[in-house]
């Protein structure tokens, strides 16, 4: 029930978040999202731990998102989301961001404007001395890129390879990570 | 605070250098300290020297067939690399690992069946070995798995207070996706039974040992200036 004195609520904190995945895989759907959250936090706090922090997500547009939570439970809430290592199959890793006390400074503080959503797949070859295979998705300077020996990622539970525009320009210092490395 | 992550890379983990030092440089981090097992074998090292802003280290991971060959193995690399690290898979590497002054960091395992004893612990705090442990379970194990891990960790902190040993959290990193930023790594930390203040202090002794190393120490207390 809505309490009648705003004095009277629970005080609340928002979390802005990045959610970083692996390979192409499709933008993440917030209700995946919201279901791993609430199954971490369940997992490691339990029924009662989860009753007394009601972590609720408020906005995620596919990598940059917010949560809402109690104030007084923020590495909790940490722990929970760092806790997160895959959903529906994919590897995925969150990140906070930080924290505030409103939706609006949280937003201008934390959430980039201008943020680059769609990842570039451009299915190019890559062979090196030590690795070849096809780029499966380039994101600025990184790219992920699919080994033609899956064996190369055996071992630390990830299905491409994350390397840089650096890596693949032979690490020359005019590597600027846009055009030449790749 | 200056906080370095230890992080397995490509061809030992799935990241390149260059990858994983965007990542941690991103997260927060000082440094990253590169142990892989073979550290001449590194995939693109310079290339990992283009990004700025943080500091790249290489150190080793010792691992040795025997355990005679493990302990030579320490001397051989103590003088190549400014920090060492052995895993201690089994019994004998951490009695070996845990009475050689040349080594910084032992990793161990928390397991219900084999917790850390009294005698590594005394010989851990005689020869200043830290006593890292690994929080990657906590992050990738559910359940009744999980649980069992979290009741070991929290008997070998027990013994790691009452020795007062030097305890160093790492994520045990071996592709970019398992870095968490300090921060998450303290709030994790914390899960497993650490205290805020101990979460934050083993995670800056990284960075601390490493100063350490890099000074010209000509015996035990005297130091080159």
């Amino acid at each position: 029930m809505r309490s009648r004195f705003p004095v009277l609520r629970s005080r609340r904190r928002y979390m802005a978040f990045e959610l970083e995945t692996e390979g192409p895989g499709g933008p993440i759907q917030p209700k995946d999202l919201m279901g791993e959250i609430a199954s971490s936090q369940f997992s490691l706090f339990g029924d009662e731990g989860a009753s007394r922090n009601r972590i609720k997500l408020i906005a995620f547009n596919g990598r940059y998102g917010l949560i809402r939570f109690s104030h007084v439970l923020i590495p909790q809430t940490r722990a929970t989301l760092a806790a997160v290592h895959s959903i529906r199959g994919i590897r995925v890793a969150i990140h906070s961001k930080g924290i505030s006390g409103t939706i609006k400074s949280a937003t201008e503080k934390y959430l980039p404007r201008l943020s680059k959503l769609s990842a570039e797949s451009d299915g190019r070859r890559i062979e090196l001395k030590d690795v070849s295979g096809c780029i499966i998705r380039t994101q600025g300077v990184k790219v992920d890129l699919c080994p033609d020996d899956r064996d190369k990622s055996v071992g630390s539970d990830t299905r491409y390879l994350g390397l840089t525009s650096f890596d693949l320009s032979g690490g020359h210092e005019d590597a600027d990570g846009t055009a030449d490395g790749l | 605070m200056n906080f370095y992550e230890c992080v397995n890379v490509y061809p030992e983990g799935s990241s390149s250098a260059s990858r994983m030092a965007l990542t941690a440089r991103n997260l927060g981090y000082k440094g990253i300290i590169i142990c892989n097992c073979d550290p001449s074998r590194i995939f693109m090292l310079p290339a990992a020297e283009s990004v700025t802003g943080i500091e790249i280290t290489v150190g080793a991971e010792v691992v040795a067939s025997n355990v005679r060959a493990l302990k030579s193995r320490i001397g051989v690399l103590r003088t190549r690399y400014p920090f060492l690290v052995v895993r201690g898979v089994t019994d004998e590497t951490v009695h070996i690992a845990s009475e050689d002054p040349n080594l910084d960091l032992l990793v161990y395992p928390c397991e219900v069946r084999r917790p850390l004893s009294i005698a590594t612990a005394k010989a851990a705090k005689l020869n200043q070995v830290s006593i890292g442990f690994d929080l990657s379970p906590l992050i990738h194990l559910r359940g009744n798995s999980r649980a069992r891990w979290l009741a070991a960790i929290s008997r070998n902190l027990q013994l790691v207070r009452k020795f007062e040993l030097s305890p160093i959290i790492t994520a045990g990193a071996k592709t970019h996706l398992d870095l968490r930023s300090p921060r998450d790594l303290a709030a994790l930390a914390e899960v497993a039974g650490f205290g805020p203040e101990e979460a934050e202090e083993a995670l800056s002794r990284l960075g601390m040992l490493l100063a350490q190393n890099s000074k010209h120490w000509v015996g035990p207390g005297v130091e080159l200036l």
